[in-house]
């Protein structure tokens, strides 16, 4: 009993996972984005003013991110990620665990939450 | 079993495995994610109670109602982590889809994520092989308990995944005590730290394929009881060489200033090479355990034993007289097969309240219907049996067509893969 149970629900999980990836593969490509309108400008002192969980803005390469709705669903522990609330990240965000920069899905994910570029 | 050690069990590893869903419980997050969160969890929670009970420690054994139980919790626990925890990395994905389908592939490809993730696919690849071979039908022994360790990676490659994503202080506690009781059991079981140092002063052969080696301590003896067991390691001798592997033996006597008496039959590698072990091999034992015939018998009893699971009715016997009245129907294959007989006749003959039923079966399958006593002389009677689990599941279905309630049918399984 014990032996078929796992034999099949091992079987299942990898039936599950292929199903993922062929979904993934055959799914049409994000449409690219319509020509964004010009970016706001925002100072770093007004990104300093959002610098809290409930309201948590980062300068990440250049531009400015509204991360609020987001940072429940960050994997790592809060005290990792809320230091950089108002403030320029785009060292932390290339630097993640022992130096290796964040993925191409996480880059992805990060652009739903743009909101303006970093003047100078 | 009383009450109290009917409950420890259950009511311990539902606080392992409770606690920590009920601290990590999500709010206010997606289906999908709220899933993996608890499917990672619960899995956490089902290990740390699996491994709570592959510790072979007599009192802990004896508290959570015998080392025969908690072997079979181990197991199932142990395997339903497996498929919880096997749920865990399909939950982020289906999150992931509701974003993008793109998105739910990139969850399930390990190539596209960091050191955290890679180690959480690791360990759930280790728990995968090393289930796969848990579950395996006719491994050696030696060859499977070696792959079980692959289970010990997958926690270790799982502890270190929780640790690198990130966890409150409080919930820190869950990792590291699974580290504590891996720790604890390497440490004090299977490098026999926590055994007691015994010498084979004696070795006779009471029937075929079968030894009773008397055990003399060199530290303190172990109590135990007539029906438990004890698990044993043979070392090496003059001219014997132990396999040093730990097996389960039931006691056939234990003596007032310590001596044990183990009956071994050749039924492995290990147990077929100790039939040639002598006097002077030293031998490490951790015990002891189980619960088979009860703190205190209380009234009438019926024990069935077959081949080699005569060794606890043996060592009550030789215990003392008994208080109440006893049937004990002994079945062998043939006389060479039957152990202690002489001794069980001249028992039976010395004392008026045992009546003995020995008999030779050879090959086909005993007539339990026919040896069995009738329904009326079974009632009041407690039940216990010993022998080939072919043998006890057979005669436990035939007790219970005769009306003997389940409470009063005790057996144990020997099943510690």
């Amino acid at each position: 009993m014990t032996r078929l149970l796992t034999y099949l629900a091992t079987g299942i999980f990898w039936l599950a996972v292929a199903a993922f990836w062929a979904g993934g593969r055959s799914a049409p490509p994000p449409a690219e984005a319509p020509a964004a309108p010009a970016l706001r400008a925002i100072a770093l002192a007004e990104v300093a003013r959002h610098a809290a969980p409930e309201d948590c803005w980062m300068a990440i390469g250049g531009k400015v991110y509204d991360i609020t709705p987001y940072l429940p669903d960050h994997p790592s522990r809060p005290s990792i990620i809320l230091p950089w609330c108002g403030r320029e990240a785009s060292e932390a965000y290339r630097t993640k665990t022992k130096g290796r920069p964040h993925s191409p899905e996480a880059d992805r994910l990060l652009s739903a939450y743009l909101i303006g570029r970093l003047s100078d | 079993m009383s009450p109290v050690r009917l409950l420890t069990l259950p009511l311990l590893c539902g606080l392992l495995v409770g606690l920590p869903v009920w601290w990590a419980f999500p709010e206010e997050l997606g289906f999908w994610r709220s899933c993996a969160i608890v499917s990672g969890w619960l899995g956490c929670g089902l290990l740390l109670a699996s491994l709570l009970l592959m510790v072979r420690e007599p009192r802990l054994a004896a508290w959570l109602g015998g080392l025969e139980r908690m072997y079979r919790w181990h197991h199932r626990f142990g395997t339903l982590a497996y498929l919880v925890l096997l749920t865990h990395p399909l939950a982020l994905a289906a999150d992931a889809w509701e974003e993008s389908p793109a998105l739910a592939r990139a969850a399930l490809a390990p190539w596209q994520q960091g050191w955290p993730v890679w180690l959480g696919w690791a360990s759930l690849l280790a728990m995968m092989a090393g289930m796969g071979l848990a579950v395996a039908r006719r491994l050696p022994y030696a060859a499977w308990r070696g792959l079980h360790l692959l289970l010990a990676l997958a926690v270790v490659l799982g502890v270190v995944h929780l640790l690198l994503l990130g966890l409150d202080n409080l919930l820190l506690w869950a990792p590291l005590l699974a580290v504590a009781i891996m720790a604890g059991r390497f440490v004090l079981a299977d490098t026999g730290l926590a055994a007691r140092p015994h010498v084979v002063e004696r070795v006779g052969h009471p029937a075929a394929a079968m030894v009773e080696v008397v055990l003399r301590p060199l530290a303190q003896p172990i109590r135990a009881r007539p029906g438990q067991f004890v698990l044993a390691a043979f070392l090496r001798g003059s001219r014997f060489r132990g396999c040093g592997e730990y097996h389960p033996f039931t006691l056939s006597d234990i003596g007032e200033d310590g001596h044990l008496a183990l009956d071994i039959k050749a039924l492995g590698d290990c147990t077929r090479h100790l039939q040639a072990v002598e006097p002077g091999v030293a031998v490490r034992v951790q015990g002891p355990f189980g619960t088979f015939l009860g703190d205190d018998p209380h009234g009438p009893a019926l024990w069935i034993a077959g081949g080699i699971g005569i060794t606890p009715f043996v060592a009550v016997l030789r215990h003392g007289k008994l208080r109440h009245p006893v049937t004990l129907i002994y079945l062998y294959r043939d006389s060479a097969d039957g152990a202690h007989l002489e001794e069980l006749r001249a028992a039976s003959a010395g004392q008026a309240g045992l009546r003995l039923d020995a008999r030779a079966t050879g090959d086909a399958r005993p007539d339990l219907e026919a040896i069995i006593p009738a329904a009326a002389e079974l009632a009041g009677r407690d039940c216990h049996l010993c022998g080939p689990p072919g043998l006890v599941d057979a005669a436990v279905a035939v007790l219970l067509a005769r009306g003997v309630p389940r409470s009063r049918i005790h057996f144990e399984r020997f099943d510690f893969r």
